[in-house]
């Protein structure tokens, strides 16, 4: 079973937000709601200014804290590694926004439930990709198996060394940045 | 830690609030994920071309039943690549906007609008032209657009009609970039071979935000395979942060830069001889003229260092022929500076010291298509009118080498206030946003006798105008065959219906085939869509049917590089351009001071500078929610300013300042970043809708256009639109 992850070359990114109107259409959100976000960083002062785009979405965590306090056992990780939440039995408490330390899922006002990054893994199932890594006009994301050594997303993290954000945290996250 | 914590309070809290909506939604929403299995099996997948700006990306749309959902990319289309910009999924919403125009409309007073059928509006349009007509002529009628791809059947029905005044938003956007590779190359648009470059510059060009889907993936490839690319701009761009390199550079100057560059190369030897030799043309007047245009000189005008610009020319030089400056669009190169022509004219040449034309890693001239035609019977020749416009367009004693068909819409309100212009058309375009001065622009539409939009909603224009016939929104209308997705091979590709029309709307071709009959020109439109469509693709073999269920279709005829050819009077790259001396205009590049400077003596004084959002296309997407969501949540309307002038102002990050200058005044909120040159501010193009029946967008953030003054440069005419000067000052509390 591949255990899915996304690298992302924070370098390349340009913060044109295509990556989250891909995603509400692709996942059926409102305007106002969103998946994933692009924070910038600016550092620095001329000539060495520098702005930084930071892709960021849910980090579908080995160490899940949102699993871990999910009253209701709502949120789970899905044989593919992924973190998902089951509209069915989550309640809407939002202890799991709470437990998040990157801060990266919303409230589901329609239906009153916790929302978050799937990973489209409706599309993934299928053969598809998931809708931020294909619209990406500079190929920001690479999405794939971690545990396949061959893999294009593999191959990236043991060439670049990227890093998921924060790993002292020791949530072990399977989104992996490489940011210079 | 604080964030990774929950208060006991916030949890009750959190769940009170999340038990009530669940109650909620069982009643609302019960077992959604089951309707959502069942409206997959109506899952339809239509390919079209995405409407969202001139790039005309082709994407496939998904539908599930009548609804759209979402859009994927064409891999194979040259133009996108199979990628789709923020844009391109947002404006999926927007046939739903509440703001659509729902039948056509006749205005019956200021802001007040009665529907009217089809018939009627055709019938009393056609009474009123053909009264203006006899009146005052047909040279009073004008077409304003920013073409489509049925451009061309738009300019025949003006010209059917008689008149040779058909505008486009050139002068607003590209014509001397245009007019410049034209007069040095023979061809207005050279492509890049990003992919295999190995340098490029990239002068206030910012393909990361005038988005460009195809380059932006090229350019990710070379990135990979270890290319170098720099960006030089006033203000650190969305390209910037991704390139390795940023220069800033003090606005109007980058002339200097080029010229000190081209001197560089040929002082020191560093051009490609060889291509210099064979392919060219009046090098050595080149050589002489920009002697004096030393690297110290350069450093004077434009702030870079002399060691930065010195390091710049050895860099293209080391890379030479795989290294371009990059042909330019809006920016600096652009409709933006007096000394743009000359810009255009100096980048070119430099190009041409690099001998990178027709080569890997080079510049390009992409394969062209040309569409078969109707058979003249059915498609009789319009008669012959003159080779110039109202405005002076193309005539000999005014703008002679500004063609006719691109004019200068910023010079229609003038020309309706003086009686020149009676009756207009506005398609695709919205001047009283988008060309400067918006007062005097509504002065000269009130003006007219006659103005018809074919707008999809009520823009500020078709608020003004006598007669709205709105067309059917991209996603719900039939189209003609395009030829833009030709980039390094033949291709053509077709914009079709993804739904049904939700109104009484309809496509442009059926309205201009429907309004010809009732003007009087009917037998000019003697034919159908379909049967111009097939005409159109008779040449290559292919049916209609089979580009429909593609969207675009590869022909072959890769680029190859090889020779250059260059379509110029001389037949050669032309250092020297052979239709400026003709003209008796300086023929080489030579410095041009801009038309205006910031005071530096003031420390209100500032030039305005402006540019595009990479979710936003002129002022025509920030009505759709999806995009206006971003800007709002990344506070995105802000004006950027320096902080030591900032600091001068007594202005923090996120105070409101006021702009203000002859034109207009304004408020906005600053952006103070060490991103943006001391002498200007950025103002974002996107905003300032003030159209009150736009609900969305109304109200939100500024426009540039409120602060240019309607300028006309002195050889193509046009409007120069960084030539502001403003004064900002923190808005008193």
């Amino acid at each position: 079973m591949p255990r899915y992850g996304i690298a992302i070359d924070s370098t390349k990114c340009i913060g044109c937000h295509s990556c989250r109107v891909a995603c509400q259409n692709q996942n059926e959100l409102h305007f106002d709601e969103t998946f994933n976000w692009i924070k910038s960083k600016d550092r620095g002062q001329y000539p060495s200014y520098g702005k930084e785009f930071i892709p960021l979405q849910c980090n579908h965590c080995e160490n899940a804290p949102c699993q871990r306090v999910c009253p209701t056992g709502a949120t789970y990780t899905s044989k593919e590694g992924v973190v998902l939440v089951n509209p069915k039995t989550c309640v809407g408490c939002k202890y799991c926004m709470e437990a998040c330390p990157y801060k990266m899922r919303i409230i589901d006002h329609r239906r009153g439930i916790v929302e978050k990054c799937r990973l489209c893994i409706e599309l993934v199932r299928e053969g598809g990709t998931p809708a931020c890594v294909t619209t990406c006009p500079t190929q920001v994301r690479i999405f794939g198996d971690l545990d396949d050594p061959n893999s294009a997303i593999s191959r990236f993290i043991a060439q670049t060394g990227a890093q998921p954000l924060r790993p002292d945290l020791g949530t072990v996250p399977k989104i992996f940045y490489k940011r210079s | 830690m604080d964030n990774s914590g929950i208060t006991r309070r916030k949890f009750i809290i959190g769940s009170a609030i999340g038990g009530a909506s669940l109650v909620a939604s069982n009643y609302l929403n019960l077992e959604s994920w089951a309707t959502t299995e069942e409206s997959t099996q109506d899952l339809k997948v239509t390919p079209t071309l995405c409407d969202g700006c001139g790039n005309w990306c082709a994407i496939k749309v998904y539908t599930r039943g009548k609804r759209i959902w979402k859009a994927e990319g064409i891999p194979i289309a040259g133009n996108n690549l199979g990628r789709i910009c923020a844009k391109g999924h947002g404006l999926l919403h927007e046939v739903y906007n509440k703001d659509r125009i729902k039948s056509p409309l006749k205005r019956t007073g200021p802001n007040k609008f009665e529907p009217i059928s089809w018939e009627q509006a055709y019938r009393e349009i056609g009474q009123r032209v053909q009264e203006i007509k006899k009146e005052h002529g047909p040279e009073s009628f004008f077409w304003l657009q920013f073409p489509e791809g049925n451009a061309g059947l738009c300019s025949r029905f003006m010209n059917a009609l008689g008149s040779p005044n058909v505008f486009s938003h050139a002068t607003t956007c590209f014509l001397p970039r245009n007019i410049g590779w034209w007069l040095t190359i023979g061809s207005a648009k050279p492509e890049h071979d990003l992919e295999h470059t190995r340098f490029a510059i990239f002068l206030g060009r910012n393909i990361a935000a005038g988005l460009r889907l195809r380059a932006l993936s090229d350019l990710s490839k070379a990135k990979d395979r270890g290319a170098r690319f720099v960006v030089v701009d006033p203000r650190f761009s969305e390209l910037a942060s991704f390139a390795h390199q940023y220069v800033q550079i003090r606005p109007g100057t980058d002339l200097a830069l080029m010229l000190a560059i081209a001197n560089t190369l040929i002082a020191e030897k560093l051009y490609q001889k060889d291509f210099v030799d064979k392919y060219s043309q009046g090098f050595d007047e080149l050589a002489q003229k920009v002697k004096g245009y030393t690297t110290e000189w350069a450093e004077q005008k434009t702030g870079i260092p002399r060691g930065v610009i010195g390091k710049l020319a050895h860099d293209l030089a080391e890379s030479a022929p795989q290294a371009f400056i990059h042909r330019g669009y809006h920016g600096a190169l652009g409709t933006q500076y007096k000394n743009s022509l000359q810009l255009v004219r100096a980048v070119a040449c430099v190009n041409g010291l690099l001998g990178n034309f027709n080569q890997r890693g080079g510049m390009f001239f992409h394969p062209e298509v040309k569409l078969g035609r109707l058979d003249p019977q059915k498609f009789p020749k319009t008669p012959e009118l003159g080779d110039s416009m109202v405005d002076g367009s193309g005539a000999s004693d005014r703008y002679p080498i500004t063609p006719v068909g691109l004019g200068l819409s910023q010079a229609i309100p003038e020309l309706a206030l003086e009686g020149k212009l009676k009756a207009g058309f506005v398609y695709h375009n919205n001047p009283l946003r988008t060309c400067p001065n918006p007062a005097r622009v509504i002065e000269g539409y009130r003006k007219l006798d006659l103005l018809v939009s074919f707008d999809y909603i009520l823009s500020e224009t078709a608020s003004l105008a006598h007669y709205i016939l709105p067309e059917s929104y991209y996603l719900e209308r039939d189209d003609v065959v395009h030829t833009n997705h030709c980039f390094n091979s033949k291709q053509v590709a077709i914009r079709q219906a993804v739904i049904e029309p939700l109104y009484d709307t309809k496509p442009m071709v059926v309205i201009l085939i429907e309004l010809a009959k009732s003007l009087g020109i009917g037998n000019y439109f003697n034919f159908t869509l379909e049967e111009y469509n097939q005409a159109a693709l008779a040449p290559f073999g292919i049916t209609l049917e089979r580009l429909k269920q593609e969207g675009v279709i590869d022909l072959g005829g890769k680029w190859e590089p090889g020779p250059p050819q260059f379509k110029t009077p001389s037949g050669k790259f032309e250092f020297v351009s052979s239709t400026l001396q003709d003209l008796n205009l300086p023929a080489v590049p030579e410095w041009e001071e801009p038309l205006v400077v910031p005071d530096q003596s003031d420390i209100h004084s500032f030039r305005l500078i402006h540019g595009k959002q990479a979710h936003h296309t002129h002022a025509k997407t920030i009505n759709q929610e999806y995009l206006k969501e971003i800007s709002l949540l990344n506070d995105m309307t802000r004006v950027w300013i320096h902080p030591e002038r900032a600091k001068a102002l007594g202005i923090k990050d996120g105070d409101c300042m006021t702009i203000s200058n002859s034109v207009g005044k304004g408020r906005a909120r600053a952006l103070v970043t060490d991103g943006i040159h001391r002498d200007c501010v950025f103002l974002p193009s996107s905003y300032g809708v003030y159209s009150r029946n736009l609900r969305t967008a109304f109200g939100f953030g500024i426009s540039y256009n409120d602060f240019l003054p309607t300028y006309f440069d002195p050889v193509l005419g046009h409007c120069m639109s960084n030539e502001i000067i403003v004064r900002v000052e923190k808005t008193p509390a």
